[in-house]
């Protein structure tokens, strides 16, 4: 017995659909017609395959009638997008990639894209669809070019908290320095996991117009989602805990952001101190693992850098316009993060680390300050490099600057 | 806590006493996973109550710490029992579609079974597109307390970016190209869904469960080796993704079993009214038709692709129907919408 034949003898007065009966009415089938193909032992499913496949009433009449079959037409084969596409990895070593696909018309990433729905772009869109409800349609808010080759390195360069570090090296540190490390882990965590969530309550909003940058924007949310989980790891894995919570009003701030272009530029301030931060990560290391740490959420962040920078600097490009107002969503971050940097939780365990400990925390604080030059100081150049000059920097963070 | 010059004169360093519970967790055999550190006051038995601050579970809270917005304030909303082991499982099994698939190896098809492929993958394109916006959308919503809930659901994005990119990847590296946009699959349902339980049982355990039991049928439905190596690997990734929506379905009835019925409404409206095959519907023609031609193994043997069409319906059904089983909704089978009845196998 075939399937068909044990679904349609399984199916015992079968309950049909509103909506295939809306269908077939549609389509001309006359009253009736489902339960004699029912009875004639099509099943169901059969009914409702034909019926989306837009068999009209005649026609299911003649086949039931013991006519010719409807075969279907396989319209889809002959949609006119762009055929015999042989994409080849350009790079053997990272094997093939998806800027590899960027081939013809498939690498077409238009200024402004106008489907409205989820249709993948290079294919065939339906006549009419439901809008999906994406709000962002326009290259120049969201691209940067460097996201199609950052998404393969990402993939490359993951890694693992849980056996990518020596968590078996770890050996006691003095009380104060163990708490200090584990402050700053705390306050590390809670960033890292924020802007995960943040960035991935935004990726709805994208149209697929720009898949390729949210197909990066999965792995920067993904990298930031390990860095969470490891910093609470280090904090738990060496006799201490958790701290305080790390201070608000900078998160906050990026929370708050009503388009893109401000979320982004608000993140793009902490994404470049705490770049500097994790690159400079051996002089606030207390071992090889913490050591290991920073350098490997440099790595991922840099990837997010790069992105940032190029972004910026495409978007005022093609926003000359819009220049000045970037100014207002750049003080907003730039004064809620200095105003995390004077909370003596966020600065006085970096002191006890760069001091050597709580009793050396007043050079571990002369340390910081001329740490805090270098962040601003990477900052200030990162903008540059987007061509963003800022005339109006933060007062506190020009103080830094100016020491 | 007073901002603070940079000297020590105006010190605090009252964040020093702040650790009364010396935590070291140490590496077991998967090396120091979130299991190892999930002890004492930051274990997820330790969560205290909701927390509309961005402060991770276990952490201290400080005063004057501002609210971020509305959050899901009971555990049960958003928690599943195996979501501590999923994403450490998400980040040892990660694969890379443009290594770990054998893209040299693929041959030239004949022209419609190269068609019914790229049809295929147009399709589960899109679907993966939205697999990973859906998880996007309720992360603001999940509360830092229930950290790794939200931990598995960005390893998710993660891997249905992968499944995205791989698809699309296929399409366009054997001669062929995307073919027909997949409109009317449904995805509009995960998108729509305004509780996290009910985005979970529609996203994880529906349609999950049914791209599952297609992607294990992959052997049949690739026809070469690097398809059938791509069905397998995606599979492995949505095996995931399902235990998440059945452990967090199970955690939601054993621990409000009140909410029953509104899960039930759910998916009456999922499977009731709409004739289609639910979220990622493959009842939509050229899904089906391409499933046909690849199952059958061409155009000509289109009634034989049928039958097998048929067997994976049946298949996704009755696998559905036991995994709400085991969730604890075993009392879906009475009442399951009538395109899937037919299907569903006698106890
Ligand atoms: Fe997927
Ligand atoms: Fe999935």
């Amino acid at each position: 017995m075939s399937t068909s034949e044990a679904l349609a003898k399984a199916q015992v007065v079968a309950e049909v659909p509103q909506e295939a009966r809306d269908k077939a009415r549609q389509l001309g089938w006359e009253d009736g017609l489902i339960e004699s193909a029912l009875a004639k032992g099509f099943s169901l499913q059969e009914v409702w395959q034909a019926l989306r496949g837009n068999v009209t009433g005649d026609q299911a009449k003649q086949f039931l009638a013991g006519g010719q079959m409807v075969r279907p037409e396989f319209k889809w084969m002959k949609v006119p997008t762009e055929w015999g596409i042989k994409a080849r990895a350009s790079d053997p070593e990272l094997g093939l990639a998806i800027g590899d696909l960027n081939v013809g018309t498939y690498g077409d990433i238009p200024d402004v894209w106008y489907n409205r729905t989820e249709i993948a772009r290079g294919s065939y869109p339906n006549p009419v669809n439901e809008d999906m409800g994406y709000t962002i349609f326009e290259k120049a808010i969201v691209w940067a070019d460097c996201c199609v080759p950052l998404y393969e390195e990402a993939i490359r360069d993951r890694w693992i908290s849980a056996t990518d570090l020596p968590w078996a090296s770890l050996e006691p540190l003095a009380d104060d320095i163990e708490r200090a490390v584990c402050q700053v882990m705390t306050e590390q965590s809670d960033r890292a996991y924020f802007e995960g969530a943040l960035l991935s309550g935004w990726l709805p909003e994208i149209s697929y117009g720009y898949l390729e940058l949210k197909l990066f924007l999965s792995t920067v949310i993904y990298d930031v989602a390990r860095h969470a989980e490891a910093f609470r790891k280090r904090a738990l894995a060496n006799g201490g805990g958790l701290g305080l919570q790390a201070p608000t009003d900078y998160m906050r701030s990026a929370q708050e952001a009503r388009s893109y272009p401000e979320l982004i530029n608000i993140l793009f301030v902490q994404d470049s101190t705490l770049l500097t931060l994790f690159k400079n990560g051996e002089l606030f290391a207390q071992n090889q693992l913490e050591r290991d740490l920073y350098a490997l959420c440099a790595k991922d962040r840099q990837r997010m850098m790069d992105y940032q920078v190029e972004r910026l600097k495409h978007y005022l490009f093609k926003h000359p316009e819009r220049r000045e107002e970037q100014n207002l969503y750049f003080n907003k971050g730039e004064n809620r993060l200095a105003k995390d940097w004077t909370d003596p939780v966020v600065n006085e365990p970096l002191a006890i680390l760069l001091g050597g400990g709580k009793g050396n925390i007043d050079e571990g604080m002369k340390k910081l300050r001329a740490f805090r030059k270098l962040q601003v100081q990477d900052y200030v150049d990162a903008l540059a490099k987007a061509t963003f000059y800022r005339t109006n920097l933060n007062g506190r963070l020009a103080e830094y600057l100016a020491d | 806590m007073a901002a603070t010059p940079l000297t020590s004169s105006g010190l605090d360093l009252s964040w020093l006493d702040l650790y009364d519970e010396p935590a070291s967790a140490t590496p077991g055999k998967k090396g120091l996973t979130l299991k190892e550190i999930n002890l004492g006051r930051y274990g997820d038995a330790a969560r205290g109550k909701g927390d509309m601050t961005t402060r991770m579970r276990g952490a201290i809270s400080r005063p004057g710490a501002q609210r971020f917005g509305p959050n899901y304030q009971s555990k049960a909303d958003v928690w599943s029992e195996n979501c501590i082991m999923l994403y450490e499982e998400a980040t040892q099994r990660q694969w890379s579609s443009a290594r770990d698939i054998p893209w040299d190896t693929l041959e030239e098809l004949p022209d419609e079974l190269e068609r019914a492929m790229c049809q295929l993958c147009t399709m589960l394109t899109e679907v993966e597109f939205i697999a990973g916006d859906v998880p996007g959308q309720w992360m603001p919503f999940v509360s830092a307390q229930d950290f790794e809930a939200g931990l598995f659901l960005m390893s998710q994005i993660m891997d249905e970016a992968r499944h995205t990119d791989v698809f699309r990847k296929r399409a366009l590296a054997n001669g062929g190209g995307l073919l027909a946009q997949g409109a009317g699959l449904g995805l509009r349902t995960l998108i729509e869904a305004r509780d996290f339980t009910e985005m979970s049982v529609l996203m994880h355990v529906q349609a999950e469960g049914f791209v599952q039991s297609m992607f294990r049928m992959g052997e049949l439905i690739g026809q070469t080796d690097a398809d059938k190596r791509i069905f397998r690997m995606s599979a492995q990734d949505e095996s995931r993704h399902l235990a998440f929506g059945v452990m967090h379905l199970k955690y939601v009835l054993d621990t409000e079993p009140e909410r029953r019925e509104e899960l039930h409404h759910y998916l009456d409206k999922a499977e009731g009214d709409a004739a289609g095959g639910g979220s990622g519907d493959v009842t939509f023609p050229p899904v089906f038709e391409s499933l046909c031609i690849l199952l059958g193994g061409g155009p000509d043997k289109f009634d034989e692709g049928l039958q097998k069409f048929l067997l994976l319906r049946k298949r996704q059904i009755n696998e559905y129907l036991h995994r709400l089983e085991v969730a604890g909704l075993g009392d879906r089978r009475q009442r399951v919408g009538p395109l899937f009845a037919q299907f569903v196998d006698p106890v």
